[in-house]
């Protein structure tokens, strides 16, 4: 239940005579103004300026309070966030303090030349004299003011719960504020500032304690934890525990008490578009675009072959006619006959012709096998196909010998052909009668085959992996891979890092000792691991590898449960959860142990570093700290221990007090607990109330008081808490 | 200005008629001024309480005194109670899941939840 301001302008200040005082509540969280003797304020706002800039114009402006955040996007805020008068309930910053109080009396409607009504505002205990002075001259130069009273919230607030019989005229008030926490003593209804006590905790610790678990939390929605969301979330949401530790016991052991109060924020979120299969239609048309292409492309293709078929045929004519011509050509007109031709000899129009037959019967799309075949065929007749090779070089001309080593070059690379050709059918022969035998296996033991070919598969991957591992990690792990945190040396392979070692080393290593480098022949070894080439890739893994595969391949066709392990490198870690498309449930701030957690700290302050006693311990503080004892007086103080202040809204904080304080009393001590009506809005009526008094004139100092007797006056000063 | 930020009247006024000294007196525009406030600790240094009287209240002899009870501890991720200690990061954990966690967080997170209790280190 987020608070509302209530900052529209009040347009009846002129009916107020000069005579009834204008009443503040000054508290570090929200600013209350109204008139004495009412019984709500007019203006209610967070006690806050921000002077952001005007995005159109550029101006700095100043903006007092909360408002609509949406008018906020035609500002820059990004340079000043919103900033407080208050340190520690102390007001310190008397330019902010003077924006605020233009804006309070700004809608509380003032329009005259000054503000012509004695103030009642608040202050914190024992407040410093120069912050009370400073705004006594503040109220009194700047805005005219003509008389002046300062009193406590807390004390407001009990006489005012007194004054409807809620607490007694001896009783303790407790007051957890904003920013800092107070107890006060009261006796025979006047406040003894001797016995109180103050601790620098409230609120505001409350929220940011929280705003900080949950961003470390939830680092991915930081952006979600602003100030006020998380303000409306601990009103909303937190409690305070009977009993902590026994509270977190139930979080821990995850009972279902627990998880009934563990609270659920639902963040927005928009699953992302999910991919509708196509329609049969759709499925239909894109085919038939496809198959039209492919035809087209068939087409273009068989056109493209049939022209060049023409073309070699031509050609293949052509030279087949040259050939004839050849032969009614006598031998020595040969060479004249051919330069017209630009061929030179007979068999160069022969080759020409054999090569252009060739690429026809390749065009014409005989198998390529076939081909082969034939040309195996002619092989076993090899003297016929390289007539030179038998033939001494001495006895050739230098053409022919040319022609000769042509056909020894082509003769080497026909029969390297063949063996590889040989090899291969041998390997598959092998394999042929691998697979027989598995399969004979496994037609006499099934089972016992197939376990035997996942344990050697398992055997296998792991020895696969564990050598990419070795490659990519260097074998010991340091703890923080497995956490997906990569540092700069893990991305190395292990020989590459080995590598950066030796040269680390080598570079660093000058001039230690004697240089015995290169005595021992070893040392030049270094040499050769330092090198950039040093790849140790040997043969033995890969064939792991490919037995690796041939299982895989046979294991998937004999059982079809089989499921092979994707790569294995680190499949969980670091590739799933990249890949893993958000959910529902990254979208959900859960509130557990984080509901009592954080108002905790008004008990044990210790725990966000403030070492200074909790709210129990503050009682017992208060009580020994009184100039006057006696058991009588401390039981009565205890059976009215009195609650005001915002952070005393936290539910089960009246049973948490009185067992805290139960512990530190005496056995059989009455202690009684009771709440302010309305803690938040208790402090200004009773403000209202005292100012609206007849003797309340009595109780301020003037404008000539303070220019006539200087500061002292307001050191002296000490407002007097009449019973009404 | 938009006019729906005029009509709600979101930013405060230059000039108040019911102020006798304006904004803009006090603060001329373009004279550069330094800082014209004190902080709260120079304000209680400057106050000299140690000249009072003890036996008189005064802001800072009112401070609550360290407690007394025995510090409870609690695990600083979970919030449960924390029976470990971890001496490399600091931080107190609950049980043995949590220090693995603690132990994969990178320093930078260590270093905030022991903000949080203002034990962390701080490099001045």
């Amino acid at each position: 239940m987020p608070f509302i301001s209530q900052i529209q302008r009040h347009s009846d200040y002129r009916l107020f005579p000069s005579s009834t005082p204008i009443v503040i509540d000054n508290g570090a969280s929200y600013f209350r103004i109204g008139w004495a003797g009412e019984t709500e304020p007019r203006v209610i706002f967070r006690n806050i300026v921000q002077r952001p800039r005007h995005k159109a114009t550029g101006e700095t402006v100043t903006i007092v309070g909360d408002h609509d955040p949406t008018l906020l996007k035609y500002f820059d805020c990004t340079r000043s966030g919103p900033r407080s008068a208050f340190d520690s309930n102390v007001v310190f910053q008397f330019e902010i303090m003077e924006y605020i109080l233009d804006f309070g009396f700004d809608r509380l409607g003032a329009n005259g030349s000054q503000i012509d009504h004695s103030i009642l505002i608040t202050e914190c205990v024992c407040n410093p004299f120069q912050s009370r002075s400073k705004m006594a001259e503040l109220l009194f130069e700047t805005y005219g003011v003509p008389s002046i009273a300062y009193g406590v919230d807390a004390a407001f607030s009990y006489k005012y719960n007194q004054q409807h019989g809620v607490c007694d005229k001896d009783g303790l008030a407790i007051c957890p504020g904003f920013t800092t926490t107070h107890v006060i003593p009261f006796i025979d209804g006047e406040p003894m500032y001797q016995g109180s006590c103050r601790t620098n905790i409230g609120g505001y610790h409350i929220t940011d304690y929280m705003k900080q678990l949950l961003s470390l939390k939830y680092p991915h929605h930081m952006a979600r934890f602003s100030w006020e969301k998380v303000e409306d979330l601990k009103m909303e949401h937190c409690y305070i525990a009977p009993d902590y530790v026994s509270e977190a016991r139930l979080f821990q052991k995850g009972t279902k008490e627990a998880e009934d109060k563990t609270r659920l924020w639902q963040l927005p979120w928009v699953p992302p578009p999910t991919e509708e299969p196509p329609s049969e239609e759709e499925i239909a048309r894109k085919a038939a675009i496809k198959e039209k292409q492919g035809q087209r492309l068939r087409e273009m293709a068989e056109a493209k072959r049939s022209s060049r078929i023409n073309e070699l045929e031509n050609e293949s004519h052509g030279l087949e006619f040259l050939l004839q011509q050849l032969e009614q050509v006598e031998e020595h007109d040969i060479p004249s006959f051919l330069s017209a031709t630009g061929y030179v000899s007979k068999q160069e129009v022969e080759s020409a012709l054999l090569k252009v037959r060739q690429s026809l019967l390749k065009a014409k799309g005989e198998p390529k096998a076939e081909q082969a075949e034939l040309e195996e065929k002619t092989d076993p007749a090899g003297g016929e196909r390289f007539p030179l090779l038998n033939i001494p070089d001495n006895m050739l001309t230098p053409e022919q010998v040319k022609e000769k080593k042509r056909q020894l070059f082509l003769k080497t690379t026909s029969e390297g052909r063949q063996r590889a050709k040989q090899k291969r059918y041998e390997e598959e022969l092998e394999r042929e009668r691998r697979n027989q035998q598995d399969e004979q296996k496994r037609l006499e033991n099934p089972e016992l085959y197939l376990e035997q070919l996942h344990a050697k598969y398992k055997d296998l991957s792991e020895k696969v992996e564990q050598r990419k591992r070795l490659k990519t990690n260097g074998g010991h792990t340091n703890g923080n891979s497995f956490s997906g945190s990569v540092g700069r040396g893990e991305r190395l392979n292990a020989a590459q890092r080995e590598r950066m070692r030796l040269l680390t080393t080598a570079a660093f290593d000058r001039g230690k000792g004697e240089d015995t480098f290169g005595a021992r022949d070893e040392d030049w070894q270094l040499y050769k691991l330092m090198s950039k080439d040093n790849d140790d890739d040997d043969e033995a893994p890969d064939e792991h590898e490919a037995e690796l595969a041939r299982l895989t391949s046979r294991l998937q066709e004999v059982d079809p449960t089989f499921v092979p392990k994707t790569d294995t490198t680190n499949p969980q870690s670091v590739e799933a959860p990249r890949f893993r498309p958000l959910t529902q449930e990254d979208f959900q701030i859960f509130f557990g142990v984080e509901r009592f957690r954080c108002p905790e700290i008004l008990f044990n302050p210790n725990w966000i570093g403030i070492d200074q006693a909790g709210l129990d311990e503050m009682a017992g503080v208060s009580i020994r700290r009184l100039p006057t004892k006696g058991q009588e007086l401390e039981e009565r103080l205890t059976s009215s221990v009195f609650l005001t202040g915002g952070s005393s809204l936290f539910p089960g904080m009246s049973e948490r007090l009185e067992a805290g304080i139960r512990m530190i009393r005496p056995c059989g001590s009455p202690i009684r607990i009771v709440k302010a009506l309305d803690p938040i809005l208790d402090a200004w009526r009773g403000a209202s109330a005292y100012a609206a008094a007849s003797h309340f004139p009595t109780q301020t100092f003037t404008k000539e008081d303070y220019y006539e007797k200087g500061e002292d006056c307001v050191r002296r000063y000490q407002f007097r808490y009449y019973t009404l | 200005m938009e006019p729906e930020v005029v009509h709600a009247e979101l930013v405060l006024p230059t000039h108040l008629s019911f102020k006798r000294i304006q904004m803009y007196e006090k603060y001329p525009k373009g004279q550069s001024r330094g800082r014209h406030w004190k902080h709260l600790k120079q304000i209680i240094q400057a106050e000299n309480y140690q000249n009072y009287p003890p036996n008189e209240p005064n802001y800072v002899n009112i401070e609550s005194p360290p407690s007394m009870h025995p510090c409870k501890r609690i695990c600083d991720i979970t919030g449960y109670e924390a029976p470990y200690y971890d001496p490399r990061t600091g931080l107190r954990y609950a049980n043995a899941d949590i220090f693995k966690l603690i132990r994969s967080l990178p320093n930078e997170y260590v270093q905030r939840y022991l903000a949080l209790r203002n034990a962390a280190v701080v490099l001045k």
